[in-house]
């Protein structure tokens, strides 16, 4: 039995190895991806385009483009004199943000001492194409304004004690790294995307090729076939975890401050898991172009219900509870959760049980549907 | 080059398409599909953070105080802890995000106008959810104290109001700012469909076949290219409907823009997966680099989420050698800023560029296998 499961084992890796370029692509293009998007996610949203129209032209007035400036989100790039011209930078995208300050600025807040100041109303615009990049520079620049507003107060007398002293305490990620957040999430969605490839056209592939009447004709038991088939695959993700791991903490420094054997335990488990779902959807696919479509579906709703892109907690029940049979969820739960808090099995146990159940579901799934071709 | 060989190869390909229900539905079906099913998910506007409490005041301020930080939907008061031990394990898990401690004498305090400091221990994994709890709850509290502790006049303190304007999305509404966005991402799946067709071809030796024929090689290629992008054209107008009537996007452009621009976008992506090809031998690995090389990377690099980041050379290079990025860009336009070609001949001329060379580049690659 040993011997037959080592035979596929071998007749795969041998397979694997002689694409060359399916090879290096297995190997290397993660490890790639990994550094390329990390480089680019690791500042957040920084530096946005601003647009200034300044109507008052006052030295309080400069103050506060001085003032939004500095803010880390945005950048001032466009000054200019009419209304007009802002239309024209958001609608060509060369503006995120603009500012318009109306005149009589300075005077009506600065006049009438110290009696309290009269209002002024400061515009903000934006482009809401982008929903996110719009609610995080509206408020960015609302945050300069109401220091402005608040060190305008204390100045014009009305002395208003700030009652109660807002201390907020940051864990897990005192810095709010937002690369200490993204990588460990790529480096599972990378290894998921691999794993699950790998195993999803080992069937189907000799399927359309014919060469699994072939295998039928031999010995080969069903689940020797699939153990055969499925061990090259898991043994191919946990290498890609193993040099992409070593990768997020020598080049990202991304912080590990759980155990590394739970960590390593654990994504063995995910990879076994999602091999399994693999050779499932590998067995029921006709051709190799079946299980292509499979495996793209499949991943466009893992990435969805991964919890990365979207909070899962928001979604309605029904789709949190579907959420529960994403085995990535659990694993993106499970990297962060070690890496950057450090937690430990009493925690976790929960996303391992589930991945736990999941993997055995898949692969008796699997045996059955092998069982069923090799017939 | 001969078009009636062109034609025929062209008419051969459709075929190919039209009769083959996987085929069809991957090409034509599949955007409008994963766009459904895409645009579900990000439309989930509201943010909620779970709370946990620990109230060491116990007074009816300091419940008011609570009660008003969740009168309104984005804090959910889900745990009320007795010590500060408790609130570890609440973070560690994830059950709570952010943990609120009420000192004792946090009433006498405040009543007798003194400062008192609450501490919020906060959750930052993720530091877009962190800092927008920060805000939420600084808000709420200034909120509180405005309206119980002081009896200044509150627009002497907000002396400067704000008016926030969003342009061409007023509501600020992510599902019309991502369904535009999503439509680059799930319009690659035609592209998807032509790497498996030419792959196949010489998986099945089917390939041989044609060469025995008088079509040459740019012939092949510019046929199944052209092939490809008029029923990929087809899939963008299944996925613009479905934007439309389905999600109540708002499209302000005009139609044959609309079309055209995908064409181009079509051509960049199919180019360049016609050269890559050249070099592939099986569907899997062309599966592979569609998957690493176009779909994964626009997630995160394409503008989809967060805006393309311009914070280094390196970065921006990335984001803009995907094609996506540049399609995220113009279908925003088209939907909601309903522009004319003006404001997109940047990126458009950026996609022709691309599929023009890539284009000339597999062409030229592809005429020495033949020969």
């Amino acid at each position: 039995m040993f011997v037959r499961i080592r035979n596929v084992i071998l007749k795969e890796l041998i397979q694997f190895a002689r694409d060359r370029l399916l090879t290096a692509f297995i190997l290397l293009a993660p490890v790639l991806q990994l550094i390329l998007m990390a480089q680019t996610v690791e500042r957040g949203i920084t530096e946005q385009p601003l647009a200034i129209l300044d109507l008052d032209r006052s030295r309080l007035s400069r103050q506060l483009i001085v003032d939004l400036d500095n803010s880390d989100e945005l950048q001032l790039q466009f000054y200019v004199d009419d209304y007009e011209r802002i239309r024209g930078l958001l609608d060509r995208g060369d503006a995120r943000l603009a500012v318009v300050i109306p005149a009589g600025f300075a005077e009506k807040l600065l006049a009438v001492r110290p009696a309290a100041p009269q209002q002024v109303q400061v515009q903000v615009v934006t482009d809401g194409t982008n929903t996110m990049a719009a609610s995080v520079t509206t408020s960015a620049a609302a945050n300069v304004l109401s220091r402005l507003s608040s060190d305008l107060a204390d100045a014009s007398g009305v002395v208003v004690p700030e009652l109660i002293d807002f201390r907020t305490n940051i864990r897990f990620n005192p810095t709010m790294d937002v690369r200490d957040y993204t990588v460990p999430a790529q480096l599972g969605f990378i290894i998921y995307q691999v794993t699950l490839a790998v195993a999803a056209l080992g069937l189907a592939r000799e399927r359309e090729l014919g060469t699994m009447e072939q295998l039928m004709v031999t010995p080969l038991r069903p689940f020797e076939l699939t153990l055969g088939k499925g061990l090259p695959a898991i043994a191919i993700g946990g290498l890609n975890f193993g040099v992409m791991w070593v990768i997020s903490l020598t080049v990202f420094g991304t912080p590990m401050k759980g155990s590394a054997l739970l960590l390593a335990a654990l994504s063995l488990l995910f990879i076994t898991t999602q091999v399994g779902w693999g050779l499932v959807l590998s067995a029921i696919s006709r051709t190799q172009q079946q299980a292509i479509l499979f495996v793209f579906i499949q991943a466009m709703v893992d990435m969805t219900f991964s919890g990365f892109l979207v909070s899962v907690k928001n979604m309605p029940e029904i789709l949190q509870t579907i959420a529960q049979f994403v085995p990535l969820r659990h694993y993106l739960a499970i990297l962060r959760s070690v890496m950057l808090k450090g937690a430990g099995l009493e925690e976790l146990w929960p996303n391992a049980a589930a991945l736990l159940i999941l993997g055995v579901v898949m692969w008796l799934l699997g045996l059955r549907a092998v069982a069923r071709q090799l017939d | 080059m001969s078009p009636r060989r062109l034609v025929a190869i062209m008419r051969k390909e459709i075929l190919h398409i039209v009769r083959d229900p996987r085929n069809l539905f991957l090409v034509t079906v599949s955007p409008a599909f994963l766009l459904v099913l895409l645009s579900y998910v990000f439309s989930f506007e509201v943010q909620q953070f779970n709370l946990a409490v620990l109230d060491l005041d116990r007074t009816s301020l300091s419940r008011g105080y609570q009660a008003s930080l969740t009168s309104i939907q984005d804090l959910d008061l889900a745990y009320t802890v007795d010590s500060y031990e408790e609130i570890d394990p609440l973070l560690l898990e994830g059950m709570a995000d952010v943990a609120l401690v009420i000192p004792p004498g946090f009433a006498a305090k405040v009543r007798g106008g003194q400062e008192a400091q609450v501490q919020a221990i906060i959750d930052g994994t993720d530091p877009f959810a962190g800092s927008q709890a920060i805000n939420i709850l600084t808000s709420l509290s200034a909120a509180f104290v405005a309206g119980a502790g002081s009896e200044g006049p509150a627009m002497a303190r907000q002396p400067v109001s704000v008016l926030t304007k969003a342009w061409y999305n007023p509501g600020l509404l992510s599902l019309h700012g991502m369904v535009p966005g999503l439509l680059a991402i799930v319009l690659i799946m035609p592209t998807l469909a032509l790497a498996l067709a030419l792959t196949r071809e010489k998986e099945t030796g089917t390939l041989e076949g044609l060469m025995a024929t008088p079509v040459l090689g740019a012939e092949y290629l510019v046929g199944k290219l052209a092939a490809y992008i008029v029923t990929g054209l087809v899939s963008a107008l299944l996925a613009l409907l479905v934007a439309v009537l389905w999600f109540g996007v708002p499209f302000r452009g005009s139609l044959g823009l609309y079309l055209l621009l995908a064409a181009d976008y079509f051509l960049a992506c199919m180019a360049a997966v016609a050269v890559v090809a050249n070099f592939v031998k099986s569907q899997q690995t062309a599966m592979f680099i569609v998957l690493l090389i176009f779909i994964v990377p626009s997630f995160f690099l394409a503008g989809l989420i967060t805006p393309v980041s311009t914070g280094s050379l390196f970065s921006m290079l990335t984001s803009y050698v995907l094609p996506s990025t540049h399609f995220v860009e113009i279908s925003r336009v088209v939907f909601l800023k309903g522009l004319g070609l003006g404001p997109m001949l940047q990126p458009a001329l950026i996609l022709l560029g691309m599929g023009l060379g890539a284009l000339a580049l597999g062409l030229f690659s592809f005429r020495k296998k033949v020969g």
